[in-house]
């Protein structure tokens, strides 16, 4: 059984969106206090990475099970200019020491699992999972 | 194991809350130390702070309660800065391993066979400012009379500079059995690295070649340091200088050829700049000060000699060089 | 130790005067200063010298880039208030034989300690 809803981004207040139904998503789950921090900041970056690079695109927030797991999934997708360098966003001290936030390597240690698919000129999906412990 | 330690703390923090006991404190200052070993972040720290005074005291109100929400979420990007310095150290202890690596490469790629000659006597010392060097000593001898030294200098340290050295290396090596003169080393090396290296790399070289039989010293000299000649005979000190660009500037050029004839127990001194421009707090050393040291030990033989310079000039700088120290000696003996 | 450059343009040719010592930790100043007028073509620079004691390697690198780069551009750069001490290294590197130099006027003949 999985279930989901999802915010579109375009206007920085909808990172607030996000952040609300991610939260609403993690309580239901089962998640404490600290996961639940976790959890938003992570939608938090992932949301203001699509209103700041791609202009628009949206956050899908699913809630998983897989056998005994129950989980959050957070789906970021955007139609932007997608990500030149892989390698290099996900370095340390690319994104943070700019004062951009935890940038994704943040979102990574954050999650459980993180993968990025890019392709230059169409867009990037970003999917991280927190799986309730 | 969040469970065990949260166990843990709620018990310190209830003796610490019933007692304020400097020694509570203490426990608590170890405690911390459990957290950061066992990777425990500053969010999870408040949670297992908030969770441990639900317990204490339940009766608190919500907004307390709220307040600590708050801090949670203050923290999770401090949580995350930590998280990052500890991976960029890790990431910094494997550069200093790859960089050790390097060097030890750099120094089985570089090794090169002293000359042992009758009636030449030859000493070297070599010292990078940092772990790898952009000076480079190579010898050159067949079995016949001639010995050889390049003493070569990369503008710049590090790890750029060493790696030029290579290129160094290979241009000599093919030329190891040909026993050229100076200036046609200094040429043929010049359009390698001319060829090979970057716009903003120059390298300074002094080349010698000395003829045992006739002991007659062929030297040329690409924009480097003159060497220093010792007149046993007279006691004073000749520049052997020669005309000739730094290598890497431009393409074809021609280097001067220039000899001298050596007398027993003359000895000749090749540096780079890491010596010449040793500097103290006063400023930099008089070239009568280098004079001096290698007066004081004519006599020794010629590694004695290298290793002196190098201990006085160090001595003068804590060894704490700014720059690679490089020192050839070729002494003439009594055959 | 500080490097201050300070640029200046009169009748199309580029002035840079450089006071201080040029060494590794201060010559990305410099060369900053000098690469913003690199690709212009058939540039026509002057460098003074004159409140300058001392140059590294890493300095005389900068030097040499900066004149390599002008070439290709077809430009010219000239170096004025050369000390003693400098004048040596221009000579010992053979960058005499390819830069126009220019010696300090009326310069204590002994620049170095």
């Amino acid at each position: 059984m999985e279930y989901g809803s999802s915010v579109e981004i375009n206007t920085e207040w909808d990172i607030v969106a996000a952040r609300q139904l991610g939260r609403n998503e993690a309580k239901k789950i089962g998640f404490g206090t600290v996961d639940q921090a976790r959890i938003t900041t992570a939608i938090s970056e992932l949301a203001r990475n699509i209103y700041l690079y791609a202009g628009m695109g949206r956050i899908e927030i699913t809630c998983i099970l897989q056998g005994q797991m129950k989980g959050i999934s957070i789906i970021a997708s955007d139609e932007g200019p997608g990500i030149t360098d892989v390698r290099k966003v996900m370095d340390d001290g690319f994104t943070t020491s700019g004062g951009l936030g935890a940038g994704m390597p943040g979102v990574k240690r954050l999650m459980d699992e993180f993968n990025i698919a890019t392709e230059r000129g169409v867009g990037t999906t970003i999917t991280a999972i927190k799986w309730l412990r | 194991m969040p469970r065990e330690i949260g166990k843990h703390y709620k018990e310190i923090l209830k003796q610490y809350i019933q007692k304020q006991d400097e020694k509570d404190l203490y426990a608590g200052q170890k405690f911390s130390r459990e957290f950061i070993e066992k990777e425990i972040s500053p969010e999870e720290v408040i949670g297992i702070h908030k969770s441990s005074l639900m317990e204490l005291l339940p009766e608190t109100s919500d907004q307390i309660w709220h307040s600590f929400d708050f801090l949670i979420e203050m923290m999770i990007h401090y949580g995350l800065a930590l998280q990052e310095h500890q991976s960029l150290i890790l990431k910094q202890e494997e550069l200093a391993m790859e960089m050790k690596i390097a060097a030890q490469v750099q120094n089985s790629l570089l090794k090169t066979k002293v000359p042992s000659f009758k009636g030449l006597d030859i000493g070297f010392i070599t010292v990078p400012a940092k772990q790898m060097s952009g000076d480079y000593i190579y010898f050159l001898n067949d079995d016949s009379n001639y010995a050889s030294v390049a003493v070569a200098d990369v503008i710049g340290k590090g790890i750029p500079a060493a790696l030029c050295m290579s290129i160094i290396k290979f241009g000599m090596d093919s030329m190891q059995y040909e026993n050229p003169s100076p200036n046609v080393v200094l040429e043929v090396v010049n359009r390698i690295v001319e060829d090979n290296i970057d716009d903003s790399m120059f390298i300074s070289m002094f080349y010698g070649k000395y003829d045992a039989e006739k002991s007659i010293f062929n030297y040329g000299s690409a924009g480097h340091e003159p060497a220093l000649l010792y007149r046993a005979k007279t006691g004073k000190f000749v520049e052997l200088d020669a005309e000739g660009l730094l290598l890497g500037v431009q393409r074809n050029i021609q280097y001067e050829e220039r000899s001298v004839q050596l007398e027993d127990n003359d000895f000749i001194v090749i540096m780079t700049d890491g010596v010449t421009e040793t500097r103290t707090e006063q400023g930099f050393i008089e070239e009568q000060f280098i004079h001096a040291i290698l007066e004081s030990v004519k006599d020794e033989p010629a590694q004695k000699i290298a290793d002196t310079v190098y201990q006085r000039l160090g001595e003068l700088q804590n060894f704490q060089l700014r720059d690679d120290f490089t020192i050839v000696i070729f002494k003439k003996n009594e055959r | 130790m500080n490097l201050q450059v300070e640029v200046s343009e009169e009748n199309l040719v580029h002035y840079f005067k450089v006071v201080g010592e040029v060494d590794a930790f201060t010559a990305p100043v410099l060369k900053e200063r000098l690469t913003s007028v690199q690709k212009t073509p058939n540039v026509q620079a002057v460098i003074d010298l004159s409140e300058v004691d001392y140059i590294d390697s890493t300095g005389l690198g900068i030097f040499i880039g900066f004149y390599k780069a002008l070439q290709e551009q077809n430009g010219y750069v000239k170096m004025t208030g050369v000390n003693h001490r400098l004048k040596r290294l221009f000579e010992i590197t053979g960058i005499d034989k390819i830069i126009d130099i220019e010696i300090e006027e009326g310069g204590s003949d002994d620049a170095s300690l």
